[in-house]
This record gives structure tokens, C-alpha cells and sequence, in this order.
């Protein structure tokens, strides 16, 4: 497209071409498509991760997340089962529940606004004056005699657990969780969560100002971290000359980026590869003390993006959810939950958190994804009419054996269109 | 063991028939039950809710609470509806002279 276009502001999102290896900035900025993404791919036929089981241990355990942009509680309840209810109470719309993490064993939910008390899995149990209040000896107001509190209980969400990890849908039609993924994806997801107890290490969280999409194709981006990450070159722990696959499912949304990094062991990562600073050494060696593990089964990193609501890290010790939580189409937050597993040595504890310290905004990754994003952001911003360019490895979509590749991308915006098209 | 100490909280005729009302005894309140003839004594705050039992609604043995309908038994204190999980405490209770008198313990 020419940059002379007459019209700076189109009224409608073009794409150039069937293919998906030139994406209109207006797919990042529009309100309109942002709430038809919300409805598509967020409210309706998709799993949304919620969290970790270990997050919530005791029975009354809960934590406040979102699916979308829907705020939501993922709670243990009375069955010791998990239950994701909708953070807005039956009668009066409150968002009810302000804390983050906490308890309510005791008493279940209550809405601050008139103590509408809900069950920890969200029945309605109890409605203040709901016979009326006594005076002198007759009895003013109340609910109707025919008002049943089994009608108004909180929105219960469908939930899905595998391998310790929580995944919601407000879409009762939704597929399996093992449909959703797909036989390959599935194989990644449970190398990563393979029935070991899950411990919650701790939390990252940064406000990023661009478009959620743009993490997930950072995501599917193996372009990139040799060349903005140039702290992970220097050390040797992403080359574009690794051994790596990249790889997704049927309907590429989902995908794994596999990567095996070339040098392994404590003495080699910074005197066997060849990297822009090569004479470069860690005053404190420890952030690179990489342990083989396992579990691993050969790959030193694997990052998955799972379409549209969460990446699953794996970067030699180091293992995270990440979750995409959409603020409008200009921002997003985004939610680090570090975690270890129960039969983790403390050695392998402290090793899994000081590695941690080489990721996010405040970590060694130099620079941080987050703030090319809002920079992409701001881009797609000032000229709408434009669109980026994703043809590195050709126009096509297909797995590969390789990194040099946007394949990824251009595999989840087919998905993308498919369903927004549609 | 010693003897009981007894507070006379009430006039038997002060609690109507299958009702419930409230007094206080010794700096609490006290909910007062009359059911079928008979008189028993809790404390009057619930134990989920903070609200006064005085105010909900007795039927039979059992006290609703106004604010979130749990519900205890008023001869023993113990809840029998969520959301109360935890018993109220309740007080022996002996009739003289037309008087009602507690033991509070």
C-alpha cells in the first residue's frame, strides 16, 4: 500500500491479499474489532487460562483474574473442587470481590453493597431482609414470596484443570481442553506439567500500552531475540543458529517455539559461543548455574502461546505462565506467575528464582518485549491505513525445523480471520 | 460442682407465644424464644452475619436470621442452614414465679 493513501482513516480494515503476511495496523487499534475479538475468541468457543491450582491450596482459597476483559474469581470451594465464578453480584452488578488473593471458607462471598452472600461455587444463599424487617409486630417489605435465590446465584464458568494448571470458559459449548489443543500442542503442555505438584515461587506484573495480539506474536516471534534480546545472544541462551522446531496445531492458533541451546554446562556459556561481546562475563555466575533437567527430554527452552489468553515458558530452569489479560485495543496487562514443583531440591528453588531475574520488565532480557510493543503500538497508531510486513521464511504457514521464520504469525492471524471473517 | 448462678432476665409474659425477643442480660444481648410454652436463650447476634437473631424469623425450633437466612436450633444453639457453620451459644433456662432466669455461666 502506497504511503500517499488518501485516506488516513479508513472506515473498514483492508487486507492486501488473502494471505496473513501483511496484517493492517487497524487490526491492533479498533474498538469495534477489539470487542469482536472479546466476543470471538475470549468469550465464546475458548479456553481462557485462570491459574494454578497451588495458587489456591485450602478449601476457600481464592484469586481474582479475568477471562477477557470479565472479571472473575478462581476459588477452591466446599468439594474441594475448583470453581470460576463471574466477579458481578446477582443484584446490583457489583463487581463484589476487590482483592486479589484471599480466604473465604468462613461465610462464602458477600457483596459489600447489600450483603447478597453467595456459596464459595456461587449459589446464592443468603438475601438480606428477604422475609422483610419486623415492626411492631407486622412486617414491612421483603423479596417477592416468589423470588428463588436458585435463580440468582454469580455466573458459574465451565472449568478445565490438567497437570495443576486452570483453564475457564463463560462458553458451555466449548470442546475438551485436549480438543482445544490439539494432539501436538498437548504433548508440549503436559512435557511441562507432567502430574508433578506445582509450588508458586512468586508474581511479575506490568501494564504494557499496545494491543494483547502483540504478545502473543512475540510470542510466535523467533525473529527477534537474537537481535533485541542481546543479553540472551551474549550469554548464549536464544541463537538463531540453535537447534529448534517451530511447530502449532490444526488450527494454528496455538504454537511452540523449540529451541536446544548449543553449548550446555556451568563453564561453556560464555567461552564456547560466539556472541556480540564475547569477552562479556556475570559478576555473579549463579544466574547462569543451567541444571539439565529431566523432564526436558532434550529442548532447553520451549515457549508456548496458547490462542488467545496465555505463553507457557520454559527457559532452561526457569518456568512461568504468563497470562494476557486485554485492557481495550491500545493495552494489556500482563501477569508473570513463576512456579517450581514439589519434589524441587532447594537449590533447584533458589536456582528457578534467580533465573527468573532474566526475564520481564525489570530482568536481563535487555530490552523488554513490553516496551517495543507500546512502541509498535504507537506506530500503528499515527498511520492506520498501514499494515506490517510478516514474510520473513516466505508467505505461507507451515511448521518448521528452523527459526528464521514469521511463520507463527501468519498462522495465527489465518486463525484470526477465519473466525473474525466469518 | 457448684450450684448454678441464675439472672433473672424477663417477665415469662414478656415473650410472646413462638416469637423471639431480645433483652439485655449482665451487658449482652440475649434472644428469648417461646415455643410451644417453652422458653430458651441464645445470644442474639449471629454468628455469620452480625445481625440480630431478635429480628428474623422463628419457626418451630429454628431462628432464621434476617440478613442471610441461616438458620440455628434454639434449644441447643447449633446452626441447621447455610451459611452458619458455627453454633450460637444458648443458656440453660429455669421458670420461677412467673420470672424468666438464665445461667449465664
Amino acid at each position: 500500500m502506497d504511503d500517499t493513501a488518501s485516506a488516513v482513516f479508513p472506515q473498514k480494515i483492508h487486507w492486501e491479499s488473502h494471505g496473513t503476511s501483511r496484517i493492517p495496523f487497524m487490526a491492533y487499534t479498533e474498538a469495534d474489532l477489539h470487542r469482536q475479538e472479546l466476543e470471538r475468541f475470549f468469550y465464546r468457543n475458548h479456553w481462557s487460562y485462570v491459574g494454578l491450582e497451588a495458587e489456591i491450596p485450602a478449601v476457600g482459597d481464592f484469586k481474582r483474574t479475568v477471562v477477557g476483559e470479565r472479571s472473575v474469581i478462581m476459588v477452591r470451594d466446599a468439594e474441594d473442587s475448583i470453581s470460576v465464578v463471574e466477579n458481578v453480584c446477582a443484584h446490583r452488578g457489583m463487581q463484589f470481590c476487590r482483592e486479589r488473593h484471599g480466604n473465604r471458607k468462613e461465610g462464602g462471598f458477600t457483596c459489600p453493597y447489600h450483603q447478597w452472600n453467595y456459596t464459595l461455587a456461587g449459589d446464592l444463599q443468603g438475601v438480606p431482609f428477604r422475609r422483610g424487617v419486623k415492626q411492631d409486630g407486622k412486617v414491612n417489605g421483603g423479596m417477592p414470596a416468589d423470588f428463588k435465590p436458585a435463580e440468582h446465584g454469580l455466573n458459574k464458568l465451565k472449568v478445565a484443570r490438567r497437570g495443576g494448571v486452570v483453564f475457564a470458559a463463560f462458553d458451555p459449548e466449548v470442546e475438551s481442553l485436549e480438543d482445544f489443543m490439539g494432539p501436538e500442542i498437548l504433548g508440549y503442555f503436559d512435557r511441562l506439567f507432567n502430574g508433578r505438584k506445582l509450588t508458586i515461587l512468586g508474581y511479575n506484573r506490568q501494564r504494557i500500552p499496545g494491543n494483547w495480539k502483540l504478545m502473543q506474536e512475540n510470542i510466535k516471534d523467533p525473529y527477534h531475540p537474537g537481535l533485541l534480546h542481546t543479553w540472551f545472544v551474549t550469554f548464549g541462551l536464544w541463537r538463531a543458529d540453535n537447534k529448534s522446531e517451530l511447530k502449532m496445531d490444526r488450527h494454528h492458533r496455538h504454537a511452540a517455539m523449540i529451541s536446544t541451546r548449543g553449548a550446555s554446562g556451568k563453564a561453556d556459556q560464555v567461552t564456547q559461543v560466539s556472541s556480540f561481546k564475547e569477552s562479556m562475563q556475570l559478576n555473579d555466575p549463579r544466574f547462569l548455574d543451567i541444571v539439565p533437567e529431566p523432564w526436558w527430554g532434550g529442548p532447553t527452552a520451549v515457549m508456548m502461546t496458547l490462542f488467545p489468553s496465555v505463553i507457557l515458558q520454559q527457559q532452561v530452569n526457569s518456568v512461568s505462565t504468563r497470562h494476557i489479560q486485554p485492557s481495550g485495543p491500545g493495552a494489556f496487562d500482563f501477569v508473570w506467575t513463576h512456579f517450581g514443583f514439589e519434589d524441587d531440591t532447594e537449590e533447584m528453588t533458589q536456582r528457578r528464582l534467580r533465573q527468573a531475574n532474566l526475564f520481564g520488565p525489570a530482568g536481563f532480557v535487555s530490552a523488554d518485549d513490553g516496551e517495543v510493543i507500546e512502541l509498535s503500538q504507537k506506530g500503528f497508531e499515527q498511520k492506520p491505513f498501514h499494515r506490517t510486513l510478516a514474510e520473513l521464511g516466505g508467505r505461507e504457514v507451515g511448521d518448521t525445523d528452523h527459526m528464521v521464520t514469521e511463520t507463527l504469525i501468519r498462522g495465527m492471524y489465518e486463525y484470526w480471520r477465519k473466525v473474525m471473517e466469518a | 460442682m457448684s450450684e448454678l448462678q441464675w439472672t433473672d432476665a424477663a417477665a415469662v409474659d414478656d415473650v410472646p407465644a413462638d416469637d423471639v425477643i431480645a433483652v439485655l442480660v449482665g451487658g449482652n444481648e440475649v434472644a428469648l424464644y417461646s415455643v410451644e410454652g417453652n422458653v430458651y436463650a441464645t445470644d442474639n447476634i449471629c454468628t455469620h452475619g452480625h445481625a440480630r437473631l431478635c429480628e428474623g424469623f422463628l419457626e418451630g425450633h429454628e431462628i432464621e436470621c434476617p440478613l442471610h437466612q441461616g438458620k440455628f436450633d434454639v434449644r441447643s444453639g447449633k446452626p441447621t442452614c447455610a451459611p452458619v457453620t458455627e453454633a450460637i451459644r444458648s443458656y440453660p433456662v429455669k421458670i420461677e414465679g412467673g420470672r424468666v432466669f438464665l445461667s449465664l455461666g
